[in-house]
């Protein structure tokens, strides 16, 4: 085991290093790109006997991947923003025939207008295609996820696929320190890949063929019970693997709390700002305010059962969202925690904002926080921060 | 393997006339010619109902599941089948 400073990307790369994947479909898209880079870097060097191999578009790169995981080989891939919208069919169609594959998303806008920030519209849209979908804080936390994915994702009882999300830039691109594990320890926690169907021709057999109705929806039913139980197989492995290789992380829940117990108030957030959120709220502790967060770390499977005991008692919960569900009143988080404790919860208000790399401090939390504190009249605002307070955008008026 | 009772994969494995038995409805059907057939089994690859059956370098045709597609009529190289009329 040994430190190093290193990116959030190059921190996933050597998660798949680790993880002896067997083949990588690639293509390059910002901010993802110095995934595939560091793969390819340690390939050319012989670091890794992956076998790479280089598509022309992200559809493409999903469906290689999904073709080496049908023959049984360890399989990952990575993308962003519109190369996930562009590989959506594909996403859908590896779920739907139960294959094991890992995927990262360095989540960005989603154009148009053009944008390459980050927010996480991208991959919360993916949220009903029967992917396990995770999503890191920090980069030691996107290589943890990145090695226990594989062997959520191959567990037989789970077999889907499986997707780590991790803030554009915020997270891709800066550097922290990293624990990385030895190649001994993953091996040990890391088993070889199994599956119950792979494709052999000298003993034919199709995936993902015509199926009359019955069928189909009964399959679908089970892709929802996998998905579902799937829970006590990530808290199984996270237990082990926080046991095994990396002691600082506690992956025994599939959501984190912070200063939550005696909290009166609760704020609910996903990915990197949740740490600033956490600063935040030592900001409010220090005034005596009462207040913790719970930080979603799994947003599919969707653990009612840890998020309904987490909020209980608290007299209102603020959530935040870096993602828009057009024509629904609030983000894809807030309609999700609005459904789960709405019978508990006197008042659950929502915050949009970091939209396409908006920048939100740790000083607008607390001026959220307090806010939220004091009795906010809107149930859902969408956020500018200070500095970018007046937005002045050209309507056709201004045209002759 | 144990699987776990929720558990469903949607395989399916190839089959000879995966689309069942024909019945009655075939309007024309594939006559082969073996004076013309070079045994190349170009038939036998693209027939998508699998009723093209070679056997000894020659191919036979089981007509109680081909659909009367026409595909090994359109690939044969050298013409050897002929679509023909049912009676
Ligand atoms: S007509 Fe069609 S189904 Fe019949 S043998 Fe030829 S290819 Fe097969
Ligand atoms: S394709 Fe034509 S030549 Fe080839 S095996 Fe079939 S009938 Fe014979």
């Amino acid at each position: 085991m040994m430190r190093k400073i290193i990116s959030g990307n190059e921190a996933v790369a050597l998660g798949v290093k680790l993880a002896r994947v067997g083949v990588t479909g690639i293509y390059p898209i910002t901010p993802q790109t110095t995934i595939i880079e560091k793969l390819a870097e340690m390939k050319a060097k012989g670091e890794i006997d992956t076998e790479i191999v280089r598509v022309e578009s992200e559809h493409s790169a999903m469906a290689a991947t999904f073709g080496a995981a049908l023959a049984g080989v360890r399989a990952f891939t990575a993308t962003a923003s519109q190369g996930l919208l562009y590989m959506h069919e594909m996403i859908w169609w590896v779920a739907g025939s139960r294959v094991p594959v890992v995927m990262v998303v360095g989540t960005r806008a989603v154009g148009a207008p053009w944008n390459i920030w980050n927010e996480h519209t991208d991959f919360t849209s993916e949220r009903d295609s029967g992917w396990i979908m995770a999503f890191a804080s920090n980069p030691q936390e996107a290589l943890d996820l990145t090695i226990q994915a594989f062997r959520i994702s191959e567990d037989e009882r789970v077999f889907l696929p499986m997707m780590i999300g991790m803030d554009g830039f915020i997270l891709s691109h800066t550097k922290t320190n990293v624990l990385i594990p030895d190649q001994d320890q993953i091996d040990g926690f890391l088993p070889p890949r199994r599956q119950p169907y792979v494709i052999d021709p000298e003993d034919p057999l199709g995936m993902g063929n015509v199926f009359p109705p019955e069928g189909y929806m009964r399959l679908r039913e089970s892709i929802d019970s996998s998905l579902r139980n799937s829970e006590d197989v990530i808290r199984e492995i996270g237990r082990e693997y926080s046991k095994k290789i990396n002691p600082l992380g506690d992956y025994s829940t599939l959501n984190v709390s912070y200063k939550l117990d005696d909290a009166d108030y609760a704020v609910v957030a996903m990915g990197a700002w949740a740490g600033d959120a956490m600063e935040a709220i030592d900001v409010l502790r220090e005034k005596g305010i009462r207040i913790g967060l719970l930080r979603i770390r799994y947003l599919r499977p969707w653990s009612e059962k840890e998020i309904r005991e987490a909020l209980k008692d608290k007299k209102g919960v603020l959530v935040l969202d870096r993602s828009t569900s057009f024509g629904r009143y609030g983000g894809p988080l807030y309609v999700e925690i609005k459904s789960t404790v709405s019978d508990i919860i006197p008042s659950i208000k929502g915050v949009v904002s970091g939209l396409g790399g908006v920048t939100v401090t740790k000083n607008d939390l607390v001026y959220l926080f307090n806010k939220f504190v004091e009795g906010m009249r809107e149930d859902v605002i969408w956020y500018y921060p200070k500095e970018v307070g007046k937005v002045e955008l050209r309507t056709p008026r201004d045209i002759e | 393997m144990s699987l776990l009772d929720y558990q469903y994969f949607p395989v399916s494995r190839p089959n000879k006339g995966a689309g069942g038995k024909t019945g009655a409805w075939r309007i024309v059907k594939p006559i082969v010619d073996y004076n013309k057939c070079i045994g190349c089994k170009a038939c036998f690859m693209f027939c998508p109902e699998a009723t093209i059956i070679p056997n000894n370098g020659k191919i036979k045709i089981d007509y109680e599941y081909c659909k009367g597609c026409g595909v090994c009529a359109n690939v044969c190289p050298v013409k050897a089948i002929n679509m023909v009329s049912e009676q």
